[in-house]
């Protein structure tokens, strides 16, 4: 399997997903769809990362 | 015209709390974080990385509509520029506005030379179009 090729294309709808989240305004861990970011209207940034503690 | 951002890794939401609250740079921090430890949202967009479980440096803006707009991916050892990331963001807000405008690279912020219906009578005089 490839390691870096982008699955989707632009300009197309992204699949549904979700994901648990840790909220730090709410102190809570809560949950992201993109389901309900349509609902809502919203623009969203999604923005990955190697990993926690370390260098960003 | 509201946005989230939500951070993402292959932590788990656990890892994440415990980041957020012990490292001070992240002390203001107001977005979600995203937990993905399957790796199965990372590698639907591309940035998963079977050799080692981690993600690359991979941002994506998503419209309202769902539809995919803009992706931009870095290997681990550079970092991404905001002010870029922000210019393309303010963009694709500012042409979903104006639908007749395009944004060409030198483009900033609202305000700033866009394009206006390019079409037939543009080409060969983008310079003229830019430049009046």
């Amino acid at each position: 399997m490839s390691d870096t090729c982008t699955v989707l294309k632009l300009g197309q709808i992204v699949p549904d997903f979700e994901l648990t989240t840790y909220d730090p305004v709410k102190g809570d861990f809560g949950k992201f769809s993109l389901r309900d970011q349509i609902a809502r209207e919203r623009w969203c940034i999604l923005f990955f990362y190697p990993a926690d503690f370390t260098f960003v | 015209m509201g946005c989230d951002i939500v951070t993402v890794s292959t932590d788990t939401q656990f890892s994440h709390l415990a980041w957020q609250r012990s490292e001070k740079e992240l002390a203001n921090v107001k977005y979600q974080m995203g937990a993905d430890p399957t790796g199965k949202v990372s590698r639907m967009f591309g940035v998963y990385d079977e050799d080692t479980g981690l993600d690359l440096r991979g941002t994506f803006i998503i419209n309202p509509e769902g539809k995919l707009l803009n992706t931009e991916m870095n290997f681990y050892n550079l970092g991404r520029n905001i002010d870029e990331m922000m210019r393309k963001f303010k963009a694709n807000i500012y042409m979903s506005k104006k639908t007749n405008e395009v944004c060409p690279s030198k483009w900033k912020d609202e305000g700033d030379k866009t394009l206006v219906d390019p079409g037939a009578k543009m080409v060969g005089k983008v310079h003229e179009a830019l430049n009046t």
